[in-house]
């Protein structure tokens, strides 16, 4: 754990020291200013921030595991005694940054009046949002070229962008009788939709819990899948 | 004692390595030579685990990857970070902390050289400089078993005579070492025993010793002599050659050169010069390679 931790910080020096560093701040300052531009109140904050969160964790996720399919991670390997420790790392640095980058959109949000939480909000955000990030860091790592193996990256692209556009379709599906498609796409995103609708509208149900445990599950399903993409994976990298 | 075990690893078409088995001795210096392609960069990496072998196994004994010092042909480091900061990262990644990370840091840091400038940044480093760093964080947990492939190329002479003496330096703390090169003479002048590669099969493998001397010859020359000692110093041994005024000893036959030696002093042959002359790497390699 500790060299997991250690790891991670390095990953972010890494990232932050570099050129790349400014892609999640420019991110989180063009959210920060276009969402919240009208201002927001405290459920349009937990659903859009949450899903603004998730796609800023998914692009740190992303560009953390290309910054980590480097050559320069042979050295890095060599000291750890799994490899699963690197991916583990690239999770919890990615977290890291995007609560961070989180906290300060709020805050800034919250200084220039654009934002207004109500102090019992706040204790349910993390509890909502940290299933969300975990996932979104699982999925970009997933879906990164440094767990990918025979072109699984883009098959997962793919599934991922189906998914999104069958549930963005789901009426035209259902008029066409791809009504078995939509429930499918339905119970898919079932967990994580109602995770958001029910922070938003702060009902702390057993349904709410049920969608956190299974975003949660999701989350370590993807892990688990990238861990097993990259344990057997040829390392041949080059500069 | 290392074993590398029937190992085979191909890339696409290209067999890199094809059911390669031997042993690695304690306390060694333990050189892979061959061409370039040969397959000692990927035997490198199959025994760190970044490879995974299409067949056969590599047993490190009691040692996991994480306690071998490596160094890669050509290591890459983050340009920003300082060459202190990176080497106490790598610390912290070996389990080093607080005062121990940095007296061990400080303590590898003078070892290679590199503590005037430890707060330089490694992009702006020579190579020279980035191999001392590789070296030391390499050397940073002492490590019981160290990789170097290739650690002296592209380094200037200085360089390499900075290299050999660390080798050295490991090797009289019975630290194992292998190392992978093609350059000849350095894997003379270091290993104590030596595996030869080409195009992936293992070709001659050996301490170095053993592996020069059945090519050494002893060249006797000689008086004049009767045709009839010529055929009876010829059935001496297997591997003698007799013209008109030398005997050429070569290979097993060398342990004969007593005997020879008495036979032509009792026939009151006049012995008027011994040269032995030892084999080189070089003529070894270039016959297993056959390059």
């Amino acid at each position: 754990m500790n060299r997991i931790f250690i790891l991670s910080t390095i990953l972010i020096r890494d990232l932050f020291l570099s050129m790349f560093g400014i892609v999640p701040l420019a991110a989180a300052v063009a959210f920060g200013l276009i969402a919240f531009e009208y201002g927001m109140d405290q459920a349009q904050f937990i659903t859009v921030g949450g899903v603004g969160t998730l796609v800023l964790c998914f692009l740190t996720t992303l560009l953390l595991a290309s910054r980590a399919n480097r050559a320069s991670t042979y050295l890095v390997l060599a000291r750890l005694h799994r490899r699963a420790e690197l991916l583990a790392s690239v999770i919890l640095a990615s977290f890291s940054i995007t609560v961070l980058l989180a906290i300060l959109i709020a805050l800034g949000n919250l200084l220039t009046g654009r934002l207004t939480l109500a102090p019992p909000a706040t204790f349910w955000i993390p509890p909502s949002w940290s299933p969300l990030l975990l996932l979104a860091a699982s999925l970009g790592l997933a879906l990164s070229g440094l767990v990918a193996r025979g072109g699984s990256h883009l098959v997962g692209y793919l599934l991922l962008a189906g998914l999104l556009v069958a549930n963005e379709q789901g009426a035209l599906l259902a008029d066409r009788g791809l009504t078995w498609l939509v429930r499918a796409v339905t119970t898919v995103i079932w967990p994580v939709s109602t995770l958001l609708a029910h922070a938003s509208a702060g009902t702390l149900d057993g349904a709410y819990f049920l969608a956190g445990a299974l975003t949660l599950g999701y989350a370590i399903l993807l892990y688990l899948l990238a861990v097993f993409l990259f344990q057997e994976k040829d390392l041949c990298w080059s500069e | 004692m290392i074993s590398i075990n029937s190992l085979s690893k191909r890339f696409n078409a290209i067999l890199a390595l094809d059911h390669v088995s031997f042993e690695i001795p304690d306390g060694s210096v333990f050189g892979l030579l061959g061409p370039n392609g040969a397959g000692k960069t990927t035997l490198l990496r199959l025994i760190m685990g970044f490879l995974v072998p299409d067949s056969g196994a590599v047993s490190l004994g009691n040692l996991h990857p994480a306690q071998i010092g490596y160094l890669p042909e050509r290591a890459f480091y983050p340009g920003r970070f300082t060459i202190r900061g990176y080497l106490s990262n790598m610390g912290r990644l070996a389990g080093l902390e607080g005062s121990q990370l940095r007296a061990q840091t400080d303590h590898i840091l003078h070892q290679v050289g590199l503590h005037d400038t430890m707060s330089q940044r490694l992009g702006t480093c020579s190579r020279g400089m980035l191999q001392r760093l590789g070296l030391a964080q390499a050397l940073l947990s002492d490590p019981p078993l160290v990789l170097l492939d290739e650690p002296a190329s592209a380094l200037d002479p200085a360089g390499q005579r900075f290299m050999r003496q660390q080798i050295a330096s490991l090797h009289q703390a019975g630290i194992t070492v292998v190392l992978s090169t093609h350059h000849l003479d350095e894997a003379t002048r270091m290993c104590t025993h030596i595996a030869l590669l080409s195009e992936g099969r293992l070709v001659r493998i050996g301490p170095l010793d053993s592996m020069l001397t059945p090519k050494s010859q002893v060249i006797i020359t000689v008086g004049p002599m009767p045709a009839c000692l010529r055929d009876q110093l010829t059935a001496l041994a297997p591997r003698v050659a007799v013209t008109q005024n030398q005997i050429i000893l070569t290979e097993e036959s060398t342990n004969s050169k007593a005997e020879l030696l008495r036979t032509l002093l009792d026939n009151g042959i006049d012995v008027r010069q011994l040269t032995e002359r030892h084999a080189t790497l070089e003529e070894v390699y270039l016959e297993a390679t056959g390059t």
